[in-house]
Formats: C-alpha cells, structure tokens, sequence
C-alpha cells in the first residue's frame, strides 16, 4: 500500500465485493416484489414486463462475475448492456400508457409509480451505479480471481453470502421460466394476460421468501463442502 | 419468451463453472431479449405529442 492510499488492497477489495454483494441483493429485491405480486396478488406479467424481468436477471451478471470470477470492468459493462434493454423495455411501457388518453396503465401501483416505472428508474440506477464504480479503478488493478481464490477470515462467510444469493436467483429464475410455461407455451406472451391464481398477499410473501431459505440451507453445506476439499488440498503436497 | 429464462439459466451455469463464452452468450441473451421487445413492438407510439 502506497502513502497515498486510504485503504490497503485488503479494504478496497472487500469494499468492492460488499458493493456488488448489496447489488445482486437489491436484484433479488426487485425480483421477489414481482414474483409477490405474481403469485400473491395473481397479476400475471405481461410481455413486456417478461422483457423487463430477463434484463433485470442480466443486470445480476455483472455482480455474480465480479464475485465468482474476479473485479473486472467488462463485468460492469454486461451489466450497463442489461440495464439498456430493459431500460428499452420500460421506456416503451411507460409511453404505451402515457400515449393513451385516459389509460390508467398496467397494473396496480406501488408508492405512486407503476411497475414498469420503478424498473425504469432501477435500470437508470444501475447505468449511474456501474459508471461510477468504472471510475473506481483500483479493484480492477489487484488481480482479484474471485471469492474461491482468496485467503482470508472471512472468505467463508462471503462464499456463503455469494453461493446464497446466486442459488437464490437461480430460484427465481425456475420460477419465472416454468410460471410462463402455462402462460404462454413455448411462443410469444398474449399482450394483455388473464388474472392468474391468487394465492393472498402472505402466501405469495410465503413462497417469495421461502425460495430464500431454501437457497440459504442449500449454500450453508455448498460452502461448508467447499471449504473442507479446500483444506484438504492444502494439506496435499501434490496440489501445493 | 421461454427462450430468454432458459438462454439465463445456461449464462449462470456458464458463471458457475467459468466457461470461457459465458460473456459472449450473456450479450446473445440480451440480444434475443430485445429482438422478442421488437417483435412485441405492434403499436405505434406517437412521438410527437
């Protein structure tokens, strides 16, 4: 560490993982408010939303790459890619519904703003968030591999945290591919879907949370699995 | 639209075992993503209201 620098390549790399652990954390966020509205209100996704959806699982690339495979910028650049599109896909709903005279829009709304629009304004978030943290060059620098290819007391609970959140989107991610099976079969979406089943606000909450647990339990043993064959090729000479 | 959960799940799985490719698809997948937001795109909008 240089005089210069406030924080020592330790601090920066932590700060850095801790950001895009917040960031994939805030997708899940965004991901289960909709799930909930699906299942818990029966509000069934309209193609465009689908559309928004998909961009917002690409928003969490960039996220689970910086933490699996190490700080990199093009990591943040999948992410600005992901946030375009969807942010296409908002913009497009958003002037659908203001270019009709007297249509109410989409769907119900949540704290005066319609789905579509809060998807717009976390799209927009993202761009600014990944430039500002293009501008952060140091983490970039340290040659990070990723949360598997570090040393440090508390690589298990970041591994944990890291597994937990990835297992946790794949969850949501069989959800909402299996949900749309049904819905609309293998071809396109009908663009103005019938309510679906409504299972109440506290079993639709139920179900969104539960995927969390369940995610939870199964990255507690993949981490724990994890550690012990590290240790063990630690004490192999043959890997040293 | 399945296509586009099915193309995330093999990106995620790409990240998971660190395919190579993995970045290329996740592009391809955003792609797809806006070719079905273009075919979804049968009314026209006004733009200048």
């Amino acid at each position: 560490m240089s005089d210069t620098q406030i924080l020592s390549d330790k601090q920066t790399l932590t700060i850095a993982r801790l950001i895009n652990i917040a960031a994939l954390f805030a997708l899940l966020g965004v991901l289960a408010g909709s799930l909930d509205l699906q299942f818990g209100a029966g509000e069934l996704p309209c193609p465009l939303c689908l559309v928004q959806r998909s961009a917002m699982i690409g928003l969490a690339v960039g996220p689970a790459m910086n933490l699996l495979w190490g700080m990199k910028a093009r990591h943040y650049a999948l992410s600005i890619l992901a946030a375009l599109v969807g942010g296409a896909g908002s913009a497009r709903q958003i002037l659908l519904h203001i270019a009709t005279p007297g249509d109410p829009g989409f769907g119900p709304a949540v704290l005066g703003f319609h789905l579509y629009t809060w998807a717009f304004i976390t799209f927009v978030i993202a761009v600014a968030g990944c430039a500002v943290l293009l501008m952060w060059n140091r983490p970039f620098d340290l040659g990070d591999r990723g949360v598997l290819g570090q040393r440090h007391w508390h690589r298990s609970l970041t591994l944990f945290i890291t597994i937990w959140g990835l297992l946790w989107l794949l969850a949501d991610l069989l959800v909402i591919g299996i949900s749309v099976i049904p819905q609309c079969g293998l071809g396109m979406c009908p663009d103005d879907p019938p309510p679906g089943a409504d299972l109440g606000d506290i079993l639709g909450w139920a179900l969104v949370l539960g995927l969390g647990v369940v995610a939870a339990v199964i990255a507690y043993f993949v981490e724990r699995r994890m550690s012990d064959t590290s240790q063990d090729n630690e004490r192999d000479p043959i890997t040293q | 639209m399945l296509s586009m959960f099915v193309l995330w799940l093999i990106v995620f799985a790409g990240i998971a075992r660190k395919w190579k490719w993995t970045p290329g698809l996740a592009v391809l997948t955003l792609v797809w993503t806006l070719v079905i937001l273009r075919l979804h795109m049968t009314d026209p909008i006004p733009l200048n209201f």
